[in-house]
C-alpha cells in the first residue's frame, strides 16, 4: 500500500499561495481556518525561502497520541484523519503537533475552541466517501475518486508534491541532482523519522 | 510526476448508485446521532461562523448521483493564459479540477487562478442595474438603465459632440468584446477608447513596434525553456505570472540557466536568481548603456546579426560610450564589478532573453527603456531563436487581445492607426459607406486625431475644449468640448494616478457608466450624488470568447454557466446600447444576434475577415476549439502540435500572426522574426515598416532572409505593385483578383498584404517563402520618436537633483490633445525633496489583481492580505520610529495628498525607497469609504490606493503614468 | 585635494544602496533536515512571516511538541498514577492498620461552633467544584485508557465534552472561593514554632499524648497552603490554557499545561488524605464541615489551644441568652 506523504521543494516554491485558495475552493474552509499555508524563512533577504506547510500526516503522530478522546485514525494510506464528532476541542493536538496544523474555528467559551479542523489529505472523513455529510463536516473526498490532493495539483511551479512517499522523494532526488542544489524535505525528518535520501 | 490517478468516474458511479435515493445526511448511527443534537457541536461549530462563510444551498457539495459537466474556460487575472477547468452540476459551477493537458499551466494555477470559482459564486457581485440618486444607490432595470444613458448620451452628443463621451474599455474583454467595443466607438464617432494597456504596456508595444515591427512577445513562456542565460529586468513574475515561474525555473534546472534579477527590490524572484542587482528605480537606460558598454569594448557583440539585420547602431554606440562604469555606479548605484559581470554573461552564455514588465514601462522614459532593452538584445543577436526574444509578460487577463484588437486612442483595430486608409479599410471589412463613418465624427480632422489616453481622462473633464479655451492658454483639449460623459467597462478607478485630482474630474461629469461584475472604486471614491448608473456585467467564465495571452495564442474559453443574477455579457451590453444609440443594424450587420446575444464565433469570424496586419486571420473559431479540445497534442517547450494528431503541425493557439485565411492553415508563429523556418512553419523576418531607405542607407535586411525564401535578401512589404514586379500576380486565382478589384477600383497598385480582403496577396507571398509584411532591418534609431536613441532622463521627482541639470527630462510640449509638462514640473523636485526624501515604488501581491475590487472580493483571497502597507527599510523606519505593523501617514508633493496604512518593516527594500502593492480602495485619506458602496457589493478588504498619492509624470509617446518612482514621506501615526 | 573633495561628494552622493548584496548562489543553503534536527536539540521553533493575521501559522515547525506529547503520555501519567493511587494505597493502608481514630474518652454531648455557615458553604462550594474539577481533568490524562473502552466512543465524547465545559465553568467558583478562604482562614493558618511540635509527635502517632494545635494543626495548615499555592498556580496556569494564545506563545501554553498537570495531579493526592481524614479517618471531624458544631471532648483532644481561645472568649462576652455550662 502506498503511504502518502507531503513534500514542498522550497527551491521552487514561490509563496503564490495556490496551494491555500486551492484547499479553500475544493472544501469551502471557512474564514479563519488555514488547513495550508505558506511561510517565508528569512523574508527579504538573499537566502528567502517559503515553504507550504499544512498536516503532514505523520508516521506515529503526535496530535493521536495526546488526544484525551482519541479521536484520530490512520487510513492504510498512513494519512491521519479524525472524527469531528468525538472531537472536544480541548486544544492538546495543536500543542503536540510539531507543524501547527490544526485549526479551530472560534466558537465563544472564552478563547474557546469549536471542534478541530486540518488538512485532510484531500481524503474526507470517517462518513461514507463522497457524501453530502462528509463534505459538509470535512470538505472532498478526492482520494476515494482516484485523486491526489488539489494544493499539490495545482503548485504553480510543481513545488509542493503530494502522492507516495517513495515516488515524490525520488521525483525529489532527480530534481536535486539534476539542477545540483536542494535545501531539502522540510518536515521529513520531523514528521516520517527518515530524511528524503534513499 | 504524480502518480498516475485513475479518471476517477468508475469510482462516481460506483459511490453513485450505492447512494442513489438516499438523501444527503445519511442514515447511519452518526448521521442519526448528530441530526439528534449530541453530536450537533460540530456543526454548531461551523455555523456558528459570521455571515460571510454560510454556505450557500446551491454551491453545495457535489452530488455524484447526478451528471457532472465538464467545462474549459481560461483564468481571467493574468495573461499567462492558466486553463481552468470547472465542474458544472445543475447549472452552478461546483468545482475545480486542474487542466492537466493545457502546455501553457499543465494543470496549475496560482492563488487567483484556484479560487475563481468563488467570483462566478459572487457573495459581493453586482446583481442588478443601479443608478445614484441624491447619494443613495437604487435599483432599476436594464430597459431603464439603458433608455437613460442613451438619452444622456445622445444629449452630449448634441451639445458638445460625440468626443465628449470617454470610452473605457477593458482588458477583461474576450477579444470579441474588445473589438466590438472599438467597433462602438467608430460607430458613436470618437477616438477617446482606451483600456489597461495604456497603463501596463503601453510604452512597451510602442517601443517594441517602432524598433522592430509588433510590439509584443517574441517568444513564449515556455520557450523560455530553451534560455541558457535570462534577465528579469523591473519584473516580479514570481508574484505577477507564477505559472510563468514553472517554465523559468524548470529551464533554469535543467540548463543550468543563469537567472539575473535586476529590481530596486529584493522580490520574491530575485530570491530564487543567481544573481540579483539593486538598481535606483528610474535608471533603466544607463544600466543597458553600461552593460552594451562593456559588451561593445570586448568585441562580445554579434557582429553578423548587427550587419544584416540592424540599422542604426553606431548612433547607439556613441551614446553608450558615454556611460563607463563609474559614470553608471554614480547614477544607479551599480557596482562596476557586477555589471561586467552580468554584461559577459547575457552576451556570451547564450541564447539569452529579456523578461520584463512595469519596472520596466512605467516611466516617463518608458518607451525609451524599452528600446534600450530592445537594443541589447539586437546587438547580441538575442532576437528570433529559441530561447532568446524579449519576452513581456503582459499583466491582465486578455490585455493583448485588447490592445491589438484597437482598445488605443491612437488606432482602429490590428494597429491599422487611424488614417484615410485604416478607416477605409475597416469600413470595408464593416461593409459600411465610409462618407456615413465620416459623419459620425465631429470632423475628418478628428477622425484621424489620436484621442487622449486613460492616464489623463480626468485632466480633459478640467480643461475647457476649442470653443471654449479662451483665456486658458495651452490649458485646452483639442476637441470641441470637454469631457462630459465616461463609460468605463471593466476597469478600476484607482489604477491611475494624482487621484485627488481624478476626484475633481469625476465630480464634474454629467454622465458616469460603470458597466462591471463589481461596483469599482468609480462607485464610492467621490462626492458624486447624481448621474452615475452601475451596469452589472458578468465574467468571461460566464460567456464564450477567445483571449489573446501573452504569448499571442489564442484560447477559446467556454461558458461555464449562465450570467449571474442580472448580469449580461459584454456583447448583449454594447448591443443594447448600439440598439438604443441607433445603429445597431449597420454595427451587426454581419453579426448573428439572437434575444439579445450576439454570437461570439461570428465576431471572431469578422475579425478573421479584416486583422490582416497582425494575422488575426487564421484563427478561426473552428480552429481554436480543436486546439483546445486537444491541449494534449502539444509540446511542451516548442508548443507543435504532435504528427498524426487533428491539430498536427500548428502551434498551439496559433500565435498571430497567423497569415492568411482559415483554409490556409497557418500554424502561427511562435517564436517572432524567426529566420530559420519557412514563412509557412513559422518563420519570419523584421517588419519593413519605416520606409526602404533613410540617409542613403538601406533599411532593408542584407543577406538575412528566412528559409526557403526565394528572396535572399531584404524585400519591402508586399504590395500588388511588388507582385507585379516581380511577376507574382498572375498567381491569384480568379476569386481573389476579383476581391481586390471590387474594393480597389482600377487602381489595385495599392492593394497590399494589409488591406487584401481575400487573403491571395499573402497567399502568393508566402508560397514563395516570403513574409507578406518584408524583410527590413530592426532600428536601433527610431529617428521618429522623441529621443531617436534612448537617453537617460532622471523622473519628474527625483531624489537625485544633482543629475537633473545633465539629466534633464523633456521640455513642455503637447500631445494627444492636451499640454504635457516636463521640465517645469521635474524643477520643482529641489525643493520637493527635502519633505519627501523618499522614493516611492509601487507594485503587485500575488493575491489581488488589478485595481483590486474583484480579487478583495474573493474571501479566500482577501484572508491572505487583509491590510494596506508600505513596504520601508529598517534604517528609514528606526529613524522614524516606525514598527513593524504599526500605522503610519504617507504624503505625497501633490495636491497635499495622504493616505493611512501599516508598514512592513523590511530589508526588501533600500533605504530611501519604499515600495505599495496598488491592489488597493475603499479608503480615502484615513476614512473607510465602505458605506458608500451599494449595499452587499463593497469588498471583503478595504484600504487606501496608492495612486491616491502619486503624481504627474507622463511618456511622450503613450501618457504612460510614472507610477514606478516618485516621492513620498512617511511619518507613524 | 580638489579630487579627493570631489571624489568623496560624488561617493556622499551615491545613494546609500550602492552596496548591493554580493552574488550568492542557490546553491549555499541550510538543509532543512539539519535546521530541524538543531532546533529539536536546543528546542525553540524555525519561524519565519505569513501573511495571515495569525501569526502561530509563522511558526513551521516546532520540535518541543514532541517533547510535550511524551511530557503528556509519559511523564503525567506516570506522576498522575503514581500521586492517585498512590495516596489511595497508602489510606487504604492507614485504614486497615489504624482504624478510624476514635475521640479519646469518647464523645462528650456538649458541641461548640467551630465554623460558621459562610466557611462551611464556602468550603463546600470549593470542595465540589475540586471533585468536578478533579474527575474531569483526571479524565483528560486516564479518561482514553480507562473509560472510554466501557462507554465507547460517542458517550465517552460527550461525557468528556460536558467535563470540559464543566471544568472551564467551574473553575470560577473555584477560584473565588479560594480567595474567600483565604480571606477567612489566612490568618489561623500561619505557621508557628508548635507546628514543628506537632509535626516531630506525628500529630500524635508519635510518642505518647497528643500535641498541642491551634484552631489549625500543623496537618491542617499543609492543607491549607497546598490549596491556596497550588490553587493559585492551577488557577493561573488554567486560565492561561483556556484563553490560548492571549498572553503566550506556544511554548508558554505549553509550560502551562505541564505546571497545571503536575500540580494539579499532586493537590488531588493531597485532598484525597483531606477527605479521608475529614470524613472516614476520624471520628467527630465531619461535623465540623456539616453542622459546624464539634464535640467539646473532640476538640480538647485535637485543638486544646484554640479551645481555650474560644472559652476565654466566651467569658468575655456572655450571650444573653447564654445557658451556664454545667447549670442543672
Amino acid at each position: 500500500m502506498a503511504r502518502m506523504k507531503f513534500l514542498c521543494d522550497a527551491d521552487r516554491c514561490i509563496e503564490c499561495n495556490a496551494c491555500v485558495t486551492a484547499c479553500k475552493n475544493e472544501h469551502e474552509v471557512p474564514w479563519g481556518i488555514n488547513r495550508r499555508r505558506v511561510v517565508t524563512l528569512n523574508d527579504g533577504k538573499p537566502g528567502e525561502r517559503s515553504i507550504s506547510m499544512a498536516c503532514m500526516h505523520c508516521t506515529d503522530a503526535p496530535c493521536a497520541a495526546v488526544c484525551p478522546v482519541n479521536c484520530f485514525y490512520t487510513t492504510a494510506d498512513a494519512i491521519v484523519l479524525h472524527d469531528k464528532d468525538l472531537c472536544i476541542g480541548c486544544g492538546y493536538c495543536f500543542y503536540a503537533c510539531p507543524f501547527g496544523a490544526p485549526q479551530y474555528p472560534r466558537v465563544g467559551n472564552f478563547g474557546g475552541r469549536g471542534k478541530m479542523d486540518k488538512c485532510t489529505y484531500c481524503a474526507g472523513g470517517p462518513q461514507a466517501d463522497n457524501s453530502a455529510a462528509e463534505y459538509i463536516q470535512y470538505g472532498a473526498n478526492r482520494i476515494a475518486e482516484g485523486k491526489l490532493p488539489l494544493c499539490a495539483e495545482m503548485c504553480s511551479t510543481k513545488a509542493l508534491l503530494a502522492g507516495d512517499g517513495d515516488i515524490i522523494a525520488s521525483i525529489y532526488r532527480e530534481r536535486v541532482s539534476k539542477r545540483g542544489y536542494g535545501s531539502g524535505a522540510w518536515g521529513w525528518r520531523t514528521a516520517y523519522k527518515e530524511g528524503v535520501q534513499a | 510526476m504524480l502518480i498516475k490517478r485513475s479518471d476517477g468516474k468508475a469510482a462516481r458511479q460506483r459511490l453513485a448508485s450505492a447512494y442513489q435515493g438516499l438523501s444527503g445526511g445519511g442514515l447511519d448511527r452518526r448521521g442519526f446521532l448528530r441530526q439528534a443534537g449530541l453530536g450537533g457541536a460540530g456543526l454548531a461549530a461551523l455555523g456558528a461562523l459570521p455571515a460571510l462563510t454560510a454556505r450557500r444551498a446551491e454551491a453545495g457539495p457535489t452530488n455524484f448521483a447526478q451528471p457532472i459537466t465538464r467545462r474549459k474556460n481560461m483564468c481571467t487575472h493574468c495573461s499567462v493564459g492558466c486553463s481552468v477547468i470547472a465542474e458544472v452540476q445543475n447549472g452552478v459551477w461546483v468545482g475545480q479540477e486542474p487542466a492537466w493537458e493545457s502546455p501553457i499551466n499543465r494543470g496549475t494555477h496560482c492563488a487567483k487562478g484556484a479560487s475563481v470559482r468563488e467570483i462566478v459564486h459572487g457573495d459581493r457581485r453586482l446583481k442588478y442595474p443601479m443608478k445614484l440618486v441624491g447619494g443613495e444607490w437604487r435599483r432599476i432595470s436594464w430597459a431603464t438603465a439603458v433608455e437613460e444613458i442613451g438619452e444622456k448620451m445622445a444629449a452630449i452628443r448634441a451639445a458638445s459632440g460625440p468626443d465628449s463621451v470617454f470610452m473605457l474599455g477593458s482588458a477583461k474583454f474576450t477579444n470579441e468584446a474588445a473589438y466590438l467595443f472599438r467597433k462602438f466607438s467608430a460607430f458613436w464617432g470618437t477616438n477617446n477608447v482606451d483600456h489597461q494597456a495604456r497603463i501596463c504596456h503601453s510604452t512597451t508595444v510602442a517601443g517594441v513596434a517602432n524598433t522592430w515591427g509588433y510590439g509584443a512577445q517574441t517568444n513564449s513562456y515556455n520557450d523560455i525553456r530553451n534560455a541558457k542565460t535570462m534577465i528579469i529586468m523591473g519584473g516580479n513574475p514570481a508574484e505577477a505570472h507564477p505559472v510563468s515561474l514553472q517554465h523559468v525555473l524548470t529551464g533554469k534546472e535543467l540548463n543550468r540557466s543563469n537567472l539575473i534579477v535586476i529590481d530596486p527590490r529584493f522580490t520574491r524572484t530575485a530570491a530564487h536568481a543567481t544573481e540579483y542587482v539593486r538598481l535606483r528605480p528610474g535608471t533603466d537606460i544607463p544600466i543597458m548603456w553600461g552593460m552594451l558598454w562593456h559588451i561593445f569594448r570586448n568585441g562580445w557583440e554579434d557582429k553578423k546579426f548587427i550587419a544584416e539585420r540592424v540599422h542604426g547602431m553606431e548612433d547607439v554606440r556613441k551614446e553608450v560610450e558615454k556611460w563607463d562604469p563609474a559614470e553608471v555606479e554614480r547614477v544607479t548605484g551599480v557596482p562596476g564589478a557586477q555589471l561586467e559581470r552580468i554584461s559577459k554573461i547575457f552576451a556570451t552564455e547564450k541564447p539569452s532573453t529579456l523578461i520584463w514588465c512595469m519596472g520596466v514601462t512605467q516611466h516617463t522614459v518608458g518607451t525609451a527603456n524599452v528600446r534600450a532593452l530592445c537594443t541589447l538584445l539586437l546587438a547580441t543577436g538575442n532576437v528570433g531563436a529559441p530561447g532568446t526574444g524579449a519576452n513581456i509578460f503582459r499583466g491582465h487577463t486578455n490585455v493583448q487581445g485588447a490592445t491589438d484588437l484597437g482598445l488605443d486612442v491612437t488606432t482602429l483595430p490590428a494597429y491599422y492607426g487611424l488614417d484615410e486608409n485604416a478607416w477605409r479599410h475597416w469600413c470595408r471589412v464593416w461593409e459600411t459607406d465610409y462618407a456615413w463613418m465620416q459623419g459620425r465624427f465631429g470632423s475628418k480632422a478628428l477622425m484621424e486625431l489620436p484621442g487622449i489616453p486613460s492616464t489623463r481622462w480626468f485632466d480633459a473633464t478640467m480643461m475647457p475644449g476649442e470653443r471654449n479655451k479662451e483665456g486658458a492658454g495651452e490649458a485646452y483639449v483639442q476637441q470641441p468640448d470637454s469631457y462630459k460623459g465616461m463609460v468605463v467597462f471593466g476597469h478600476g478607478g484607482n489604477t491611475v494616478t494624482r487621484m485627488p485630482e481624478m476626484l475633481k474630474g469625476l465630480e464634474k461629469l454629467e454622465l458616469l457608466v460603470v458597466a462591471d461584475p463589481h461596483p469599482t472604486t468609480f462607485s464610492q471614491i467621490s462626492n458624486r450624488r447624481d448621474g452615475t448608473y452601475l451596469l452589472p456585467i458578468c465574467t468571461s467564465f460566464e460567456m464564450d470568447g477567445s483571449r489573446t495571452a501573452s504569448n499571442r495564442s489564442l484560447q477559446w474559453g467556454e461558458k461555464i454557466v449562465e450570467p449571474i443574477f442580472e448580469s449580461k455579457t459584454d456583447y448583449e451590453a454594447i448591443y443594447l446600447l448600439a440598439k438604443k444609440l441607433g445603429f445597431a443594424d449597420r454595427m451587426f450587420k454581419n453579426i448573428k444576434v439572437e434575444n439579445n446575444q450576439p454570437l461570439a464565433e461570428d465576431l471572431l469570424r469578422e475579425i478573421n475577415r479584416g486583422a490582416w496586419s497582425i494575422g488575426y486571420t487564421g484563427q478561426s473559431p473552428e480552429r481554436l476549439k480543436l486546439h483546445m479540445a486537444h491541449q494534449d497534442q502539444f509540446d511542451i517547450v516548442t508548443l507543435r502540435g504532435k504528427p498524426g494528431t487533428p491539430v498536427a503541425g500548428d502551434f498551439y493557439g496559433m500565435p498571430w500572426p497567423c497569415w492568411g485565411t482559415p483554409e490556409q492553415k497557418h500554424p502561427g508563429t511562435h517564436q517572432l522574426y524567426n529566420t530559420n523556418l519557412h514563412v509557412k512553419e513559422g518563420g519570419g523576418t523584421f517588419r519593413a515598416r519605416f520606409g526602404v531607405e533613410r540617409n542613403g542607407q538601406t533599411l532593408l535586411a542584407e543577406g538575412s532572409y528566412s528559409k526557403g525564401s526565394e528572396i535572399q535578401d531584404g524585400y519591402p512589404e508586399f504590395t500588388v505593385a511588388v507582385l507585379k514586379r516581380l511577376g507574382w500576380l498572375e498567381e491569384l486565382t480568379e476569386r481573389e483578383r476579383a476581391s481586390i478589384e471590387f474594393h480597389f477600383g482600377p487602381n489595385i497598385d495599392r492593394a497590399s498584404w494589409a488591406n487584401d480582403l481575400s487573403g491571395g496577396i499573402q497567399r502568393v507571398v508566402m508560397e514563395h517563402g516570403c513574409v507578406p509584411y518584408g524583410n527590413a532591418k530592426a532600428r536601433a534609431n527610431a529617428w521618429n520618436l522623441p529621443d531617436p536613441v534612448p537617453v537617460h532622463r532622471e523622473p519628474i521627482y527625483t531624489s537625485r537633483t544633482d543629475l537633473i541639470a545633465k539629466y534633464p527630462t523633456l521640455p513642455d510640449r503637447r500631445g494627444f490633445r492636451m499640454p504635457h509638462l516636463g521640465v517645469s514640473v521635474q524643477n520643482r523636485s529641489t525643493t520637493v525633496v527635502k519633505d519627501f526624501p523618499i522614493i516611492l515604488s509601487s507594485g503587485r501581491l500575488v493575491e489581488y489583481e488589478g485595481g483590486g475590487e474583484e480579487t478583495r472580493s474573493n474571501k479566500w483571497l482577501a484572508e491572505l492580505q487583509q491590510d494596506m502597507f508600505v513596504e520601508i527599510n529598517p534604517a528609514d523606519a528606526a529613524s522614524r520610529g516606525i514598527k513593524d505593523g504599526g500605522w503610519v501617514w504617507v504624503m505625497g508633493p501633490e495636491s497635499q495628498s495622504k493616505a493611512k496604512m501599516k508598514a512592513l518593516v523590511t530589508e526588501r527594500v533600500a533605504a530611501g525607497v519604499a515600495w505599495m502593492p496598488f491592489h488597493f480602495g475603499g479608503w480615502w485619506q484615513g476614512e473607510d469609504r465602505r458605506k458608500y458602496y451599494p449595499a452587499g457589493t463593497d469588498p471583503v478588504v478595504l484600504g487606501e490606493s496608492v495612486n491616491s498619492i502619486t503624481t504627474y509624470g507622463y511618456d511622450p509617446v503613450t501618457y504612460m503614468q510614472e507610477t514606478k518612482c516618485t516621492l513620498c514621506q512617511i511619518r507613524a501615526a | 585635494m580638489r579630487a579627493l573633495l570631489l571624489t568623496l561628494a560624488l561617493l556622499c552622493a551615491a545613494p546609500a544602496f550602492a552596496q548591493a548584496p554580493a552574488p550568492f548562489t542557490t546553491r549555499d543553503q541550510t538543509s532543512a533536515e539539519e535546521l530541524e534536527l538543531q532546533r529539536a536539540l536546543q528546542g525553540g521553533t524555525i519561524s519565519g512571516r505569513v501573511s495571515i493575521p495569525d501569526t502561530k501559522s509563522g511558526n513551521l515547525v516546532q520540535p518541543e511538541g514532541e517533547n510535550w506529547r511524551q511530557f503528556h503520555n509519559r511523564t503525567l501519567y506516570t506522576v498522575g498514577a503514581v500521586a492517585v493511587c498512590g495516596v489511595l494505597g497508602l489510606l487504604w493502608l492507614f485504614y486497615t492498620m489504624k482504624g478510624r481514630i476514635r475521640i479519646a474518652g469518647g464523645p462528650s454531648g456538649r458541641t461548640m461552633q467551630r465554623f460558621n455557615l459562610l466557611e462551611r458553604t464556602n468550603h463546600w462550594m470549593v470542595a465540589s467544584s475540586f471533585i468536578v474539577l478533579m474527575l474531569s481533568g483526571l479524565n483528560l490524562t486516564f479518561g482514553r485508557y480507562i473509560i472510554l473502552p466501557t462507554l465507547g466512543p460517542e458517550a465517552f465524547t460527550t461525557l468528556s465534552m460536558w467535563g470540559k465545559v464543566a471544568h472551564n465553568f467551574l473553575s470560577f467558583p473555584f477560584v473565588l472561593g479560594l480567595v474567600v478562604m483565604f480571606l477567612l482562614w489566612a490568618k489561623d493558618n500561619l505557621p508557628h514554632p508548635r507546628d514543628l511540635e506537632w509535626l516531630k509527635m506525628g500529630g500524635g502517632f508519635i510518642g505518647r499524648g497528643h500535641p498541642e494545635a491551634g484552631r489549625f494543626n500543623a496537618g491542617q495548615k499543609g492543607v491549607f497552603w497546598i490549596t491556596m499555592l497550588g490553587g493559585a498556580a492551577v488557577a493561573v496556569t488554567g486560565y492561561i490554557l483556556v484563553f490560548p494564545f492571549f498572553v503566550t506563545d506556544i511554548a508558554g501554553q505549553q509550560l502551562a499545561h505541564m505546571i497545571h498537570g503536575v500540580l494539579a495531579m499532586l493537590m488531588i493526592a493531597a485532598i484525597l488524605a483531606h477527605i479521608y481524614i475529614g470524613s472516614v479517618g476520624m471520628e467527630g471531624a465531619v461535623d465540623a464541615m456539616t453542622t459546624g458544631q464539634v464535640d467539646y471532648n473532640w476538640a480538647r483532644e485535637h485543638h486544646s489551644l484554640w479551645v481555650d481561645q474560644e472559652l476565654a472568649k466566651a467569658r468575655t462576652t456572655i450571650d444573653p441568652g447564654a445557658k451556664t455550662a454545667g447549670a442543672d
